[in-house]
Order: structure tokens, then sequence, then C-alpha cells
């Protein structure tokens, strides 16, 4: 069966479960619930719509990490490394804009601005460019730390003596 | 009733594992003697429960049930507060602890009211009690939700904890009844969920391994920093900090250094407790547990943080901000000092950290400041002799600090003293050594200045402008000249010459092979030193070191031939380096 097909299936019959869940609550509660049926359609209404909102958040996988925060931008051939884990590092300016932190999840996109994967930030440090290391340049996907210094310097105007954020990054399996 | 006992027992059977794994696998002494509280209560509550209910009990331990119940209540009002508010919790909510107060009382005039385990929740007294407790807890873990980025992750899991108490506790009468099990009154089967949920909390502030030393009395000597306070290095590279650090502990105050950096967990006499940050979710709950249990432990102590920029970048600076002034109120509490240094900060970050109005100490790099000293003897030759002495060190110019200052004399002294051999003009090389005997003392006296001082801005970069510097360059350059290029040829020849860490490498590479670098690092590590700053005094103490090492590894091989192997082998190295030491020496 169509791997798509078999997830909606699973995620239909877990909803009718929940949806039971709440019928036989409201069964088994009557007397509580006898608050008249304004104050029972507001309380009421609101506490089924959290229950429902957080079961769709995690049907769709978006727990317990939440929703993807941020994004991190890539070429093209980088974003297809990324994805194929051959990249695993992000080296970033830190002043003026806002660094993912561990355990957060961004949207990968390319520089055209389309949403290639879901990354998971599991590692972060900040560090002067000048003391980033050979190997830190060859996860990121440099053959040399000359290479990413140049690289950088056309992308983010930056200099030696600048901080830098470096990022360890996973792809996280959901696809936009 | 089979079923429900056994579901209340199994139960038990959860809570004791979380009691054993908490028990066992938390740090936090505070956070276990608080959590073992409550989990016992639990225990003996649904224990006496089962009993009375299946009739191995007689009805008279109702009454052990229904004291277990109400002290559960306000047990559970304290563990909520103490995860939230870890070891400062009795200075900071002393009320929290009055719950306790009217438990026996409560307990003891249960049969005369007539609140028995069936009526525990009514509209009474005792009840009135129970959801006074669990209110106080709720609405703590509400307010931290509210108002702390730290705990805000937190309080879900405690909120979720109680609301899970709440439910099978007053509000599950109603699925018990259409269940059919009327007498379930002085259970409650989520024990379990709650306590998985205070545990989870509890591992996630969970400090990170160190060797925390043994509870003592506050350490009172005389400390550079003033104790109770908060202090913030503004430097460029978290140098004095760890001078600092290193300074403090070795007059006997108990320091904790907490770093991406460190080798998690050591210490050694007289050195400061390293213990590392590890990039999680939780770094600055960690952190803020890490500190609180070792200023618990070592009240008076010290506690540095160099790298606050890389917490920053792990846990976000909301975070981080608020786990520093919780930090700060523990540490004044516990009259034990915290620094921090802004290094690698962001601008915004720098002046938010302003903004905590903390003792601020801007300070200079000491490279700089090293050079600046140097300037004045050797005027523009000073980068070239600096670069050498970093290149014999194999010092990158961020690691070069006041520690270095011994070395770099002695090398300035040695270059003067090969110069000498061969030089035919005596006299110069006479001028030569004043001038270094000059640097040195200049350089010896800025490394003895304390931060205090140096924070008040007269450092020596500073106190000549860029003009009169170069006046001062060409006019030693002028009547120098051929004697300082000799010198400064000399440091180069000596940079280029073998360190002392490559000749001892070469020792144990040459018996051990690639493993040798490994485990020459290893023994380094646990000595304190680096490859840069082994010295000659280092390699009696590395060869015995090694020698004990690897007669441990020698002595569990089984082969006769192999284990006379490596026993030739440890003692030829160990006789090797102590020739090495004896050779520098």
């Amino acid at each position: 069966m169509d791997r798509r097909i078999l997830q909606s299936l699973v995620r239909s019959v877990l909803l009718f479960l929940l949806s039971i869940v709440l019928v036989a609550g409201f069964y088994f509660h009557s007397a509580f619930y006898s608050v008249g049926l304004y104050p029972l359609l507001l309380i009421g209404g609101f506490v089924t719509f959290l229950v429902i909102l957080g079961a769709r958040l995690i049907l769709l996988g978006e727990l317990p990490r939440g929703r993807p925060s941020g994004e991190l931008t890539f070429g093209l051939e980088e974003g297809d490394r990324v994805q194929r884990q051959i990249v695993s590092l992000v080296v970033l300016p830190v002043e003026g804009r806002d660094v993912p932190v561990v355990g957060q999840a961004v949207r990968g996109r390319y520089e055209t601005g389309i949403e290639f994967g879901r990354l998971l930030v599991v590692d972060v440090g900040r560090k002067f460019l000048s003391e980033i290391t050979e190997e830190e340049a060859k996860r990121a996907g440099y053959r040399t730390v000359e290479e990413l210094r140049a690289a950088g310097a056309v992308r983010f105007r930056w200099r030696p003596d600048d901080v830098v954020a470096v990022l360890g990054i996973r792809p996280l399996g959901v696809r936009a | 009733m089979i079923l429900y006992s056994s579901l209340i027992l199994l139960g038990i059977v959860a809570d004791a594992w979380l009691l054993t794994l908490v028990a066992l696998r938390i740090r936090r002494f505070w956070t276990k003697a608080t959590f073992a509280a409550l989990a016992l209560s639990f225990i003996i509550m649904g224990g006496s429960y089962v009993g009375t209910a299946e009739g191995f009990l007689p009805a008279s331990w109702e009454g052990v049930t229904l004291g277990a119940l109400v002290l559960a209540h306000p047990l559970t009002a304290i563990l909520v507060l103490s995860l939230i508010h870890g070891e400062v919790l009795p200075r900071r909510r002393p009320l929290i602890f009055l719950l306790l107060v009217p438990v026996p009382f409560l307990a003891a005039l249960a049969p005369v009211g007539g609140w028995s385990l069936n009526v525990v929740y009514a509209a009474n007294p005792l009840g009135g009690f129970l959801v006074l407790s669990m209110a106080i807890a709720l609405a703590e873990t509400i307010y931290a939700r509210i108002t702390s980025p730290l705990m805000a992750a937190e309080s879900f899991w405690l909120s979720a904890g109680l609301v899970a108490l709440l439910v099978a506790g007053p509000i599950y009468g109603y699925e018990l009844q259409a269940l059919s099990f009327p007498d379930s009154a002085g259970s409650n089967v989520a024990t379990p969920i709650a306590l998985g949920a205070f545990a989870l909390v509890a591992f996630h502030g969970n400090p990170f391994p160190a060797a925390y030393p043994v509870a003592r009395r506050r350490w009172r000597g005389e400390g550079a920093l003033g104790d109770g306070l908060t202090f913030v290095f503004d430097e460029t590279r978290p140098k004095y900090a760890g001078v600092i650090a290193r300074s403090e502990a070795g007059r006997g105050r108990p320091v904790l250094i907490l770093s991406r950096t460190s080798s998690a967990g050591t210490r050694t006499g007289g050195r400061p407790l390293e213990a590392a940050l590890e990039p999680t979710r939780y770094a600055a709950l960690r952190t803020l547990g890490t500190a609180s249990e070792f200023v618990t432990r070592a009240p008076g102590s010290l506690v540095a943080i160099p790298e606050l920029a890389d917490l920053s970048a792990i846990a976000g600076w909301a975070r981080t901000r608020d786990m520093l002034l919780r930090m700060r109120v523990l540490c004044r509490l516990a009259g034990s000092s915290l620094l921090l240094t802004t290094s690698r900060l962001t601008e915004a970050e720098r002046e938010d950290l302003r903004g905590l109005k903390m003792p601020w100490w801007p300070l200079p790099d000491p490279a700089d400041e090293i050079e600046a000293i140097l300037a004045r003897s050797f005027g523009t030759g000073a980068g070239r002799l600096l670069e050498s002495f970093e290149r014999a060190q194999h010092l990158a110019r961020g690691q070069l600090t006041t520690a270095h200052v011994e070395a770099l004399t002695a090398f300035l002294e040695q270059a003067v003293g090969e110069l000498a051999v061969g030089a035919g003009d005596a006299k110069a090389v006479q001028g030569l050594r004043d001038q270094v005997s000059l640097a040195s003392q200049a350089l010896r006296a800025y490394a003895a200045r304390n931060p205090a001082d140096l924070s008040r801005g007269d450092w020596p970069s500073k106190e000549s402008g860029p003009a009169d510097r170069e006046f001062l360059v060409r006019a030693a350059d002028y009547w120098k000249g051929k004697e300082m290029e000799e010198l400064f040829t000399t440091a180069q020849a000596l940079s280029s010459r073998e360190s002392l860490y490559d000749r001892a490498k070469a020792v144990f590479t040459e018996h051990l092979g690639d493993a040798g670098e490994s485990l020459l690092r290893t023994e380094l590590t646990k000595l304190g030193r680096t490859p840069a700053d082994l010295g000659p005094a280092d390699l009696s103490r590395l060869a015995d070191r090694a020698a004990v090492d690897l007669a441990v590894m020698a002595d569990v091989v089984d082969v006769p031939q192999e284990r006379d192997r490596i026993a030739a082998a440890v003692e030829s190295i160990r006789r090797r380096l102590a020739t090495l030491g004896g050779d520098d020496l």
C-alpha cells in the first residue's frame, strides 16, 4: 500500500479513537459537566479544541520538538549535500541574526526559497572565524578553511576577528 | 477489586523504580531528598490501601493510608517548588514548609472529625488543606510558565504531573464508579505518571558529571573576588577568568569552571573542579543544577563560566539570562562568587548583561599587553619575538596568557645566551641582556597585576600613544640596530627547534606506536598540562605516571612474553623521559 495512504489511514484511526474517548468522557462526566449550556459550550469547547490541537500536532510529527521555527538557507548543491548528510555543520555570523539553538527544528531552504526539508540543530558553539579548524571546514562542505572563509566573505562580508556560530545539524526526515 | 489493586500494585512497582532511578542517577541531593520523600509516601499510601482492600492488613491501617495521603499533598507541593527553585527554596519560599505543620494534627483529628478516606476531598478542613496544597503547586507552576524562560518548558511537565494526580484523585471517582470501583478512596493510580513527570524535570536539570566535593563548611579565606557577588570580566577571550579561577583554587578556595572545553569532571589537588557543558536542549538548566549542587556543597566557593557565549548559543540568551539571575541569587545566599566573561557575546547580549548591574571589569588581552611591553625594549621587533615564542610553544596568539610570562622570559634569556656564545661584541650582548632583563621585570610585574587592578584601565598598551611608540621604536632600532636583529634571528632559530612535547612524543611513539601519542596526551591531561606548557620539571612526574598506568596495563596481559615486553617498554620510556628532563634542566 502506498506509504502516504497508510499514514493517512493510521492518523484517521487515531483521531477516531480520540473522538470516542472524548464522547465517553462527556458521558461519564455528565454530572461534572452540569454547569449550564453556555459555560459548557465555552469551557468544554476550549478544552476539546486544545485536545484536538494537541492530537493534530502529535500526528503531524511536530511534537515533542514543536513546529519548526526559523530557517537555514543553502545553495542548491550545498542543500543537497545537507540532505545526504555529507554536510553536517553550518557556520554563520552571529551579529544581527537569530541563530537557532540546540534542539530547535528549522526549515532548510534553497536560496531560491524552496523548502527542501527540516533540520534539527544538534550542537551550537561560538568561535572567532580565525579559530575555525580544517576539520570543521570539511564538515561544513569546504575543502579548506580558506575556502570556507572566502565563501563567507562573499556571502556574509565577514572578517577574521568576527564571531561566528558553528551549528551541528541533522536532517529530520519530515519533508515539506 | 483484584484488578484495581493490581493496578495500584503495578503503580507501586513503578514508583519504586522511579525512586531508585532518581536516587542512582540524579546528582542533586536536594532534588533526590524531596523526590524520595514524596515517592515513599506514595508507596506507603498504595501499599496500605492494597493491604486493607485485599484483607492482608487490618482495617486500622486505613489510618496509615490516610496519613500517607495527607502527607503526600504538601510533599507534592514542596517537590514541585523544589524543582522550580532548586536549593534556594528554603530561602525564597520558606512558607511552603509550613504546609507540613498541619499534617500530624489533621491525621490525628481525622477520626474525631469523621474525615474518612471516602470524604477526604469533601468540604471540610482536611479537604481544604489538600486542595490548598495542590493549588499552591499548580499556581507556582503556572507562575513559572509565565515568568521564567528557563522553566517554561519544564512547567508543562510539572503541570501534567499535577493534573494527573488531580484527575486520578478527586476527579477520577466518576470513571471508577462507571467501572464499578466504588472504594478507590485512598489510592491514586496516577502516582507513577506524576512521579515520572517530576523525574523528567529532575533529569532535565541534572548536574553535569563532575567529582563534586563532599559537603563542607563555608570557605572563609581571603579571595581576589568578593563573596556573594557576580563579576563580569569584559575580555575578548576568556583569559583572565581562567587565570583568576586557578589563582583562587591555589588559595584553597573551592572553584568550579563550567565550559565546553573542560575535561568532564576532572580535578586535581589545588586545581579547579571542571565540568563540561554538554550541548543539550537543557544545557542552561543543567548548568544551573551543576552550580547549585557545587555551591550547596561548598559555600563560599567560586563558580566560573568563562564561555557564557557558548551557553547562550546552545540554550538561547533568554534562558541563559534567566539562569544567570537565578545563579546570582544562589551565589549570594551561599556567600559564593560567580564569574562570567563577555567573550564572544553579541552586542545585544553584552548590553543586556550590562543592564543587570553586576560588577563589570574591562580587561585587556594579555597577548597585546605582552607585545606592548616587549615593544618598549625591542621596538618593532617585539611582534617577531612573540611570534617566535608562540611557534616554539605551539601556541596560537589567542592562547597566550600571563601564565606564559615565565616561559617567555626564559625563552628571551635563552636567546640572548645563545647569541652570547658566538658573539664577539661582549658589550653589545651585555646591552641586550639588560634589555631582556628590563623586559622580563616589566612582564613579571604585569603578570602579577590582578584583574581588579587592571580593570582601572592603565594598561601597558595605553601608556604611550601610537605616535610616541613609533618614535620609541625608531630610536631603539637606531642605536641597537644590528644586535637586535641578531637577537630576533636567534629567537627564530630557537623556535624552529623541536619542542619538549615533540621529543616526549617521539619517545612514546617509538615504544608504543601511534597509541603512544594519545597516551601521552592522556597523561598530560591528568597532570593538568598542555603540550605548549610542558616543562622539563614535568617530565619526571610524567614518567612516573606513565610507568604506573602502563604497569597496570601490563598486569592484565596473560601472555608472559608480551607482559615482559610491555614492562621493558615501560622502563625504557621512564628512563628516556628522565634523561630528557635532565637534559633540559
